[in-house]
Parts: structure tokens; sequence; C-alpha cells
């Protein structure tokens, strides 16, 4: 006793910190000013005692019985975190830092046996349907294009059969039948057929009423292809006037501009977070299936992510013209012509060129919903079990995207390059106008046709579906009773650890990878530059699939569940992965090495010092990012029978009840805003 | 001693970089090396400690044929020889402690080393090294929260924990503010003198030259065009390095 009271401030303290620690994860850290660390303990606690609890009860996860008491096994992990989470309040009492590791491991014990669990991860149906998967692959090798007719009968005629007959061909052997485009790939592409002539030919005097006439009609990917044009062009157009409203730097010059701007902001989030599949759903309620459909679906969740972009990159403008212009007197929308414009129009051409390349990618998915385009036409061939069909298509999106992607981005880097624009002060020459009215005529064109083939239709548009307005009712009474929020709430967390589970494994199999796409680490000698080409080849291929396309091939793997649509977020997150862990490497900045190397460090201190803590904080960061994109995609997954939130959601759609659906979409839009949320701020704090 | 004897370096490019360079630095001298941006400074310094490998000649450290040097001798070298870099080269997410400790990387075990492992003296070390610049306070925060001229003494702090018996400086106060030049070439002029370490720095400013240096060495093309006492750079000597439009400016 006295001599406790002749150091009374630390052992009372000390005793004060263990026990608020002890009854409480993180108070002792709280009380001793680190409120992050201890925010963060409380929380990492409080969702693992839920987890475990809620998948022992529901799923039988970690089930154990002790002499008749049923309990589980993971409350060990979070008991030895409980105590980490002691020593680690009474170290910092001593201002030392405690490893944070053991700490980590309980946590991660804990969510991986959860997750496994629950995205029910089967690997002995990786090994035992290993023919199924053969089958698969084979057939996505071997893509129906071109059809050959041997004594009548049509027959695929793959490599194997182009490469007999090419040879019969060149040694003067008789082929064994003629061969021709297939139908299949006349679907995707296109093909001239002979249709009764339109209205406007005869009225011109072109065609003979009633006669037919050779038209061009298009196939499935054009289709694609339009449908992603049209909804750029439209979100651009309406995201321009949204961005200035969700603009603070202009709001905040007119009354009560404040008001819209938050109104605005919080629009768009709600908007961005529902993704465009799900507004799939929602628009064929109003216009009808069809490719109308998902060019509507597009366009919305394209304003809502351009208008975000847009509108930062307003308020990011340089303040300095806008300032002299209103010196000048100018008022509020001389100010925007003269001072903003000028200074937004390259980044928002480049802006919207991204977007292209994002829209082009969601129109190649957007018909497992909506219909209209190749995924509607994937899923028609599917259904039939035609896998070489879907090869066809599969490649065909392979080669568009990746053709969009590279011209989106070449176009994007000589827009915001920084070229001083030559000004004209003479008079334009001729043939300058003759070729830009040739690009107006040819865009006009264009877009007409594209028009056309969307299916745009505006008669539609202003003729909502007869459940249309029931949807909105019920949109806005959803249903919060238990029976529908229990199933909802337990999807919802498969869900997020599939998303979970996806990230850690595409990250795991993109580390190795992510080296060999670095430029700065091959390319040295010729072998590894050919290395680092064919990586970078291979993650931009995976990449320009969509996950719901993936999905189809791993159910026929694994089965149809929350396995298969973990395994198709998992490829997806390999190839963004290895991308962006390859940047990572690239951007290393050189001179800690030197330095570090100067000191007499050898080579394994040298990665240790100077090249892990440049290359960890982005790593992780990238990670969360990919976790939050996952999450958004593992939303969607379930729709091509990849389970979790997105087949509760259209089971709910299909049977026509609304505000059960609308209960999904409203804990859709909770989870992402919140990781997104979350997400950046971590991130944030990492950078 | 430093005894550098025909040095030549040629990039895989083709640029000649150094032609032909000799000269010798004692102990305890500080040695200033001036010339136009691209004389071959920065190469020169480099091969010293071989972050460039020289491409002809000889130098030698206390007799030890530094370009001859396997690995394992290098390291030995390496560890002697402080280097002080003009961007400061720090990792900028790391601490700045932990930035000092690297210093030492040359004299621990590379296991333990790996797993951030210490021994006390080191520690003990490190707070000292931060003490002599100042900044014993700012040890557990972020590199890259520290100004420039702060970073740039974290710098001469790393080099510290190598015990150096020499100190290349590489343009060490190119990068900061005029005003910060002479606290930092103070530092190396307080090491200079009290601890006897010899110092190699090059310069941009003549007057930083006459103010620190105790003898100079001029590059010109990659050549050796003077050397002697900085008060011998007259007027024709001054022309002569840096070309008949320069005009003598001077800091402060």
């Amino acid at each position: 006793m006295n001599e406790s009271g002749n150091t009374p401030a630390p052992s009372t303290n000390s005793i004060l910190i263990t026990f608020s620690s002890l009854i409480l994860p993180g108070l002792g850290q709280f009380l001793l000013k680190k409120r992050q660390r201890g925010l963060v303990i409380f929380l990492a606690a409080l969702i693992s005692v839920y987890l475990i609890d809620w998948s022992l009860v529901h799923q039988n996860i970690g089930k154990v019985t002790l002499g008749g008491w049923v309990t589980s096994w993971l409350w060990l992990p979070l008991i030895l975190f409980w105590i980490w989470n002691v020593m680690d309040a009474r170290a910092l009492l001593e201002a030392r830092t405690f490893n944070i590791f053991p700490g980590l491991a309980c946590i991660a014990v804990i969510l991986y046996v959860i997750a496994w669990n629950v995205t029910d991860v089967k690997l002995n149906r990786l090994v035992e349907r290993f023919n199924d998967a053969r089958t698969v692959s084979t057939n996505l090798l071997n893509p129906d294009v071109i059809t050959i007719s041997i004594n009548g009968n049509d027959k695929i005629c793959a490599w194997e059969c182009m490469f007999t007959y090419v040879n019969d061909k060149l040694a003067g052997h008789p082929v064994q039948g003629p061969i021709r485009w297939s139908d299949n790939f006349l679907a995707i592409i296109g093909t001239i057929k002979d249709i009764p002539a339109p209205s406007w030919e005869v009225k011109l005097g072109l065609a003979q009423p009633g006669s037919n006439v050779k038209t061009f009609s298009s196939g499935t990917m054009l289709q694609t292809i339009a449908m992603g044009l049209m909804a750029t062009i439209f979100s651009t157009i309406i995201a321009i006037p949204v961005s200035f409203l969700a603009a603070h730097n202009i709001m905040s010059r007119v009354r009560g501009g404040t008001i819209i701007y938050y109104l605005a902001r919080g629009i768009l989030n709600i908007v961005r977070a529902v993704d465009t599949i799900v507004w799939g759903l929602i628009v064929i309620v109003w216009v009808g299936l069809g490719s109308f459909a998902g060019v509507i679906a597009l366009t919305i969740h394209s304003v809502a992510a351009l208008g975000k972009l847009f509108s930062e990159e307003i308020e990011h403008i340089d303040p300095g013209p806008v300032e002299a212009v209103t010196a000048t007197g100018a008022n509020l929308i001389q100010t925007i012509r003269y001072a903003i414009i000028p200074q937004i129009t390259p980044s928002f051409l480049a802006y919207s060129l991204l977007r292209w390349d994002i829209n082009m990618r969601s129109a190649t998915v957007i018909g497992f919903v909506a219909g209209g385009g190749i995924g509607f036409f994937v899923v028609e061939t599917v259904r039939m079990g035609g896998y070489q069909q879907y090869a066809t298509a599969l490649w065909a999106v392979v080669i568009v995207i990746v053709l969009v992607d590279y011209i989106s981005a070449k176009w994007r880097e000589s827009i915001l390059k920084d070229q001083p624009q030559k000004v004209q002060t003479a008079k334009r020459p001729f043939f300058n106008n003759l070729r830009l009215a040739f690009y107006v005529i040819l865009g006009a064109l264009v877009f007409i046709y594209c028009w056309n083939l969307s299916g745009i239709s505006l008669k539609d548009l202003f003729n909502p579906g007869s459940n249309f307005g029931q949807l909105v009712k019920d949109f806005v009474t959803i249903d919060l009773s238990s029976d529908v929020l229990k199933p909802v709430i337990q999807q919802m967390i498969v869900t997020i650890f599939q998303a979970f589970l996806a990230t850690t494994l595409g990250a795991i199999a993109a580390l190795p990878f992510s080296f060999l796409a670095a430029k700065n680490l091959t390319g040295r000698s010729r072998l590894s530059a050919w290395i680092y080409y064919a990586t970078r080849a291979m993650l931009n291929l995976l990449r320009s699939i969509e996950a719901l396309l993936y999905v189809v091939i791993f159910i026929f793997w694994v089965g149809i569940g929350p396995f298969a649509g973990m395994l198709a977020l998992a490829v997806t997150s390999f190839a963004l992965i290895g991308k962006l862990f390859s940047e990572a490497i690239e951007n290393i900045d050189a001179g800690p090495i030197e330095a570090v190397n100067a000191t007499g460090a050898n080579r394994l201190q040298t990665i240790v010092y100077a090249v892990l803590p440049q290359i960890v904080p982005p790593f992780v960061s990238y990670l969360i990012y990919q976790w939050d994109i996952n999450i958004r995609m593992a939303t969607i997954i379930g729709f091509a029978g990849g389970g979790g939130i997105g087949l509760t959601l259209t089971t709910f759609f299909g049977s026509l009840e609304y505000h059960k659906a609308g209960t999904v979409v409203a804990c859709i839009v909770i989870v992402v805003a919140l990781m997104d949320f979350a997400s950046a701020r971590l991130r944030q704090a990492l950078i | 001693m430093l005894r550098v004897e025909n040095l030549t370096k040629v990039y895989p490019n083709g640029t000649q970089a150094l032609k032909n360079v000799s000269f010798e630095v004692k102990d305890g001298e500080f040695l200033a090396v001036i010339g136009l941006s691209g004389s071959g400074k920065s190469t020169l310094l480099r091969c010293i400690n071989r972050l460039i490998e020289p491409t002809s000649g000889k130098i030698y450290w206390n007799d030890q044929d530094v370009t001859a040097a396997s690995a394992g001798e290098m390291r030995k070298i390496r560890r002697q020889i402080g280097m002080v870099f003009q961007q400061f080269n720090l990792v900028k997410r790391s601490s700045v402690l932990s930035n000092v400790l690297t210093g030492r990387l040359g004299y621990v075990n590379t296991f333990s080393s790996s797993l951030h492992l210490f021994s006390s003296e080191d520690w003990k070390r490190a707070a000292a090294s931060l003490e002599q610049v100042g900044l014993a306070d700012k040890a557990q925060v972020r590199a890259d929260s520290l100004s420039g001229g702060q970073q740039q003494r974290v710098g001469i702090a790393r080099a510290l924990m190598q015990d150096p018996k020499l100190i290349l400086a590489d343009e060490p106060v190119a990068s900061l503010d005029p005003v910060l030049a002479h606290s930092i070439l103070k530092y190396l002029e307080q090491l200079n003198k009290e601890r006897g370490i010899t110092v190699l720095c090059s310069l941009h400013f003549l007057d930083l030259v006459h103010r620190y240096a105790t003898s100079a060495i001029a590059l010109k093309g990659g050549e050796l065009v003077f050397q002697g006492l900085p008060k011998q750079i007259d007027d024709a000597q001054f022309k002569a390095i840096y070309g008949q439009e320069a005009e003598r400016v001077s800091i402060i």
C-alpha cells in the first residue's frame, strides 16, 4: 500500500487502463488518446463477436460440443485478440508500440474461416469436376465461327477442321465439304438479309412497295457497341449541367446553393452505389425488356459516376482566372463561360472517354437482365448449353474491349498532354472546313445508326409500364419486417465475404505476376522483355471480360452457388490487382535504393529497407480498393448463378415483390456507400 | 587517404562523363568539387563508392583498390563512406528513426535486420545522431512530413550512423533554400573539423566553396581543369571552368 502510495499515478493508471481494455476492447487505447486505434480495435472485436455468433447459429460454422455445451471454436482466436488488445494498451502506457501482427492474425483467422464456409468453398469440386472444366476450356478454345457442310450435314469447323481444310486446299486434295461463316458468328457480327423494303425507300421510289431489299442486319456485338456509345453520349450531355449543381465552388456563389449542392451530391452517391445491372432490373419495369432498357440503365449509372468526377474537376480548377474574370464585372454565366469552361473541357472529354471504356464493358453484360446486346445472346446460348457458341461471343467481347480500351487510353493521353494549341488568326483554309463537314456528317450518320440499332424509343420512355407505379410506391414503403430483413442481411454477409475471399485469392495470385509486369524490373534482356509483354497481355485480356461472363464458365465447373461467383471475382481481381501492383512497383523512387545501397547494405537489406516501405502502403491501399469494387460486383454475380444478394434480388423482382426488392436495394446502397466511405478514409490514411 | 587514378566513365549510350581524372584527397580535407551541371561531378562521387561502375582507372581508399573489391569487400568499404544526396533520398513513408537506422545496415547481419531488429547500441547511436543534427524530437514522424532542410539533416544523421571516415556529399544544398545552405554545410564542416571526417562535396556556388572548403577540384566536360586551394580560383580560372558567359553570383 505504501509503495503504491509513493508512485501513485503510473500504477493506478496501469490498473485502470488494463481493466478498461479488458472490459471493452480498445477502451484503454481510447483513454490513452490513441482514439483511432481504440476505435478500430473496438469495431474489430464487435464485428467478430457478431459474426462468430451469426455463423454458429445460421451456418453451424466452427461448431464444437464441449460436454453437451454447443459453442464455436472461433471464440478462441477472439480471446487471443482480447489478450493482445490488453497487452497493446499496456505497451501504449509505457509509450512503446506493440506489434500489431498477432492481433491482425487473430482477426484474420476468424474472418477467413467464416469466409471459407459461407462462400461454400469446395476445393474437391475443382478436382472432381476437372473433366467438366476440360470440356469447357476445349469449347472455349474452339469457338463456333465457321460451319462446314459434310454430305449435307452442317458441323462446326474449329481449328483442327480448318487446318485439315486449308491443308487439303493447298495440296489440291478434294476438301471434306464447302465451308461458310456459321449462323452463330453472323448472329454476333451481322448479316445481309432480304427484308421488306422500308417505307422511306418506297416513298423515295427506290423500291417497289412490298418488294424485298438486301439490307445489312447488325449482330448482337454491333448492337452492344451502339448501346455503349449512346449511353456515353447521353450521360455526358446530362452530367454536365448536373455536375455544376454538385460543385461546391459554384453553388456557394448562388443563394440557397449549398442545399442544392448537398442534395445533388447525395443523389449522385446513392445512384452510383446501385450497380448498372441492378438499374437494369428497375428500368425494364419502366420500358420493358430490350436494348433500350440497357441504354437507360447504363446512362443512369454513368450520369452519377460522371457527375461526381465532373463536379470534382470543377472544384479543383485554378481560382485565379475565375477571380480575374469576376473582377472585370462579369456575371455568373459569363464567368463559367470564360473562366471555367476553358479549364475543364479537356478533362471532361478525358473522363467521358474513360466512361466510354467502362460503359462498353457494362454493355456486354447488361443483357443478362435487361435484354439486348451480346449479354442477352450469351444467356440464350448458355441456357441451351452452347459453350462453343458462347466462346465466339467471348472472343468478340475480348477483341472489342481490348480495342476500345486502347483507343480510349490513347485518345485520353493526347487530350491531356499539355500541348500549346495553335491559335488560328487567319481565315480557315477551305479544305479544313470540308474536312470538318465530313466529320460532322460522319458523326451524325453513326449517331443515327446507333440510335436505331440500340432501339431507342421515346414513346416507351414516356409511357412507363403498368407496374412501374407500383414499383415506385413499394420502393418508398420498403418491407423492413424481420422475416425479409434477416435473409437479406444473411445474403449481404455472404456477398461481403465473397468479395473478401476473392480479393485475397486474386492478390495472392497476382503478386508474382505483378513483378513480371513491372517495366523497371523486367525488360533488360530480350527474354525478360518478352515475359513482360506476355504478362501484360494476359492481364489485359483477362481484365477485358466482365465477372458475369466468368460466372457462366465457373458454374459449369463447380456448380451454381457462391463458390462459382467468388472464383469469377477472383479472376477479375487477379487481372486488376496485377495491373495496379505492377504500376506501384514501376513508381518506386530510385533515390532511397541508391542511398541504402551506399551504406553498404546488401540486396535483401535494400529490399527490406528501401523497396518494401515504398510498395507495401500502395499495395494495401489497392487491396482495399479492390475489395470495395468486388463488393459492388458481388451484388450482381448472383444474376448469372454466382450466389449472394444478386440471387435474392432477382427472385424478388421476378415474383413482383417490389417492396422486398426495395429492401435489398436499400441494403446494397447502405453497404456499398459505407464501404466506399471507409475504404476512401483508410486509403487516405495509408498513402 | 583517397587516391583516384585515370578514372574514366563512358555510359552505355556513349556519353563520356569522366575523362582520365586523377587526384588525391588527404585525410581530414574538405574538398569541394565544382563545375557546371553535367560536368561529371555526380558520376565522380558515385564512382568512388561504386554506385556507378567506372569504365577504367583505379580508385584507392586507404591503399585498398576499390575498383577491384569483391561484393563482400565493397560492403566493408561502403560502410566507411557516408553519402548525402541532393534529393535527400529518404524513404518518405518510413519514420525518421527508421531512415536513420538504415545507415547501420552495412554493419548488422542480414537476417535480424530484415526483421527490423537492431541492437540497443544502434538505437542509442541513432538517437545520438539525430541529437547531433538537432532533430531528436522528430524521431517518430514520417520522413515526408519534414521540411527540405530537416530532411537533409536526417540524411546527414543517416551517414553518421555509418561512423564514416569519408562523406560524399552530392550537391547537398542544391535543392534547398539558399538560407538553409549554410546550416547544412555547417554540420558537414563541424564533422570535418571535430571528428576529422574527410568530406568530398560538390557545390554550385563559389562563395560557399570559399567559405567551407580547404581545397577544390573543378571538372569541365568530364575533365579535371583545376586542382588547388579555393582562393586560387581567380577570374581567369573562373571563366575557364564555367565558360566566358558566366558571371559570379553570391548567396547571402
